[in-house]
């Protein structure tokens, strides 16, 4: 009797320890959301990116996911620089590579067609990075007025978070629309520059600032690297510079109370003093030369290896300014360039 | 196609500025370039040291005005005494006096005597011991220095005479090389 409430015993230990196991496995899920800009066909870039925003903060208020914020965007800009071309990024492939970057478990990739004068079709697909597949795809189509974009959006979040759609939501949706206007008049004040390919971007600032390309490229350790090697170089040139002008100083001084000294005892003694100065500043220039020539084949090898290792632009169109092709049939690299 | 031109606009005017900078360090650092030939450097003069000779070597001056010319040594042996012995035109230059220079001079004056005698000028210098020294380092200074007015015009030279000779405190011989000549020109 003993032995069976012994094994009743340890089988119920077993099944607890089983089910604690279960559930942090089941934690280790995660619900880290990222919302990619929605594109958006016959619709302002302001209103586009207002929506979106929206969309995110209500689905960060409904408390399902941990949706990362704005900011994240900045990370877009190194992964993905050409905003523009976030609307190609639906496809399944594509978002669970860049929702990989992002370090997230879910992401939602959408768009905003306008099909008549006011009438908006939304579309949206929930991708889990995790599972490397998609997991919801959703579409309201909105009529009447534009603001009603905005509720939508909102009827969305709650769509994807999987909770009911609260009827008190058209109440919110004036308030919200006069934000709307005020922040379209705000953000068009800012100057938009032309967005850089990657590649480029980190060449100019290493071209600049030799290892800043490869520090903004995420390859600190490179970066620091060329960025010190260059700094001492740049000081020890500076000290060589300065050891440079006192001698040099020295040498026109010296050589000008030469030519017009008149007694032999001064210009014998002014003498090797003038051939000292001389060495001195032959010495110092050879220095500067060569830690200029140094320090220039650094540069340029810094700038090679900034463009080399900055990330490609996967969403970005256009051809390269110069890259390196190898041709397996003529076993051979080559050089392009198209400027 | 407007994004990639705006790019390498930005481009390339940084990389223009960044060659400007590079030319300007290029530019930044001068060679020396230099020529010793100072006339009164007395290793333009052809003289094998040790060695006497006369400063300036070549005097221009007008009739009646009166003119100083050093007699120098280059790169002396240590001395205490010196005789020199000077040839001139007494036609054409008169002496008037002589100093001595630095070369004999201690913490004492030095003895000095001088005899002129048409056209010869022997001058005993003797340096005066003090406590320190009884001679001196030797080097390049000027012995003494011939105070002279032109009295006729036309050239004529300054010669070391064959008298000249320089003595340690041992009272040994400090061997001279070479001997430098003087003009003087009257006009």
């Amino acid at each position: 009797m003993s032995i069976i409430r012994a094994i009743i015993i340890f089988q119920f230990i077993n099944l607890c320890f089983a089910s604690e196991i279960s559930k942090s496995v089941y934690l280790n899920t995660g619900s880290k959301l990222a919302v990619l800009e929605f594109s958006g066909e016959g619709l302002s870039e302001p209103l586009r990116l207002f929506l979106t925003e929206e969309f995110r903060k209500t689905i960060r208020d409904l408390k399902v996911y941990r949706v990362q914020n704005k900011g994240i965007s900045n990370q877009f800009s190194i992964l993905n620089p050409n905003k523009k071309d976030y609307w190609s990024c639906l496809s399944e492939g594509c978002a669970i590579d860049l929702g990989k970057k992002l370090n997230v478990n879910y992401i939602i990739a959408g768009k905003i067609e306008q099909n008549g004068d006011d009438e908006f079709l939304i579309n949206g697909r929930l991708f889990s990075v995790d599972l490397e597949t998609m997991v919801n795809e959703f579409s309201i189509n909105s009529s009447g007025a534009s603001d009603s974009l905005l509720l939508d959006m909102k009827k969305m979040a709650y769509d994807v978070s999987g909770l009911p759609i609260p009827d008190n939501l058209s109440v919110e949706s004036d308030t919200s629309q006069v934000a709307v206007s005020k922040k379209i008049i705000r953000k068009r004040i800012w100057p938009q520059l032309p967005p850089i390919p990657s590649k480029i971007k980190a060449l100019m600032m290493s071209t600049a600032l030799p290892g800043s390309g490869q520090i903004w490229a995420k390859r600190k350790f490179h970066g620091y690297t060329f960025m010190s090697i260059e700094a001492i170089l740049g000081v020890s040139t500076l000290i060589a510079y300065y050891q440079y002008d006192i001698a040099w100083g020295g040498f026109q001084e010296t050589y000008q109370s030469y030519q017009i000294e008149t007694d032999p005892h001064n210009l014998l003694e002014l003498r090797p003093q003038i051939i000292q100065y001389v060495s001195d500043t032959k010495k110092y220039n050879l220095f500067m030369k060569n830690v200029r020539n140094i320090g220039a084949l650094i540069w340029v090898i810094n700038m090679a290896h900034a463009y080399i290792v900055a990330p490609n632009d996967d969403f970005f169109d256009g051809d390269y300014y110069f890259d390196f092709e190898y041709k397996p049939d003529a076993n051979k690299i080559q050089f392009n360039y198209r400027f | 196609m407007r994004i990639k031109y705006n790019s390498i606009i930005v481009f390339k005017k940084i990389v223009h500025k960044l060659f400007l900078c590079c030319l300007f360090l290029i530019l930044s650092c001068d060679e020396a370039n230099y020529v010793l030939n100072n006339p009164f450097d007395p290793e333009n003069m052809d003289l094998e040291a040790p060695a006497l000779f006369f400063h300036p070597a070549e005097i221009n001056t007008q009739l009646n005005s009166s003119i100083s010319v050093q007699l120098y040594g280059l790169k002396l042996n240590p001395s205490a005494a010196a005789q020199l012995d000077i040839r001139y035109d007494w036609g054409s230059v008169r002496v008037d006096s002589v100093t001595a220079g630095e070369f004999f001079q201690s913490q004492n004056s030095p003895i000095q005597i001088v005899e002129n005698e048409q056209g010869v000028l022997d001058i005993l210098i003797y340096l005066l011991p003090d406590i320190e020294m009884d001679q001196n380092d030797g080097g390049t200074w000027s012995l003494a220095t011939i105070h002279l007015t032109a009295i006729s015009t036309g050239n004529s030279e300054l010669l070391y005479g064959k008298n000249t000779k320089l003595r340690d405190a041992k009272n040994d011989s400090a061997h001279i090389k070479s001997y430098g000549i003087g003009l003087i020109n009257v006009e």
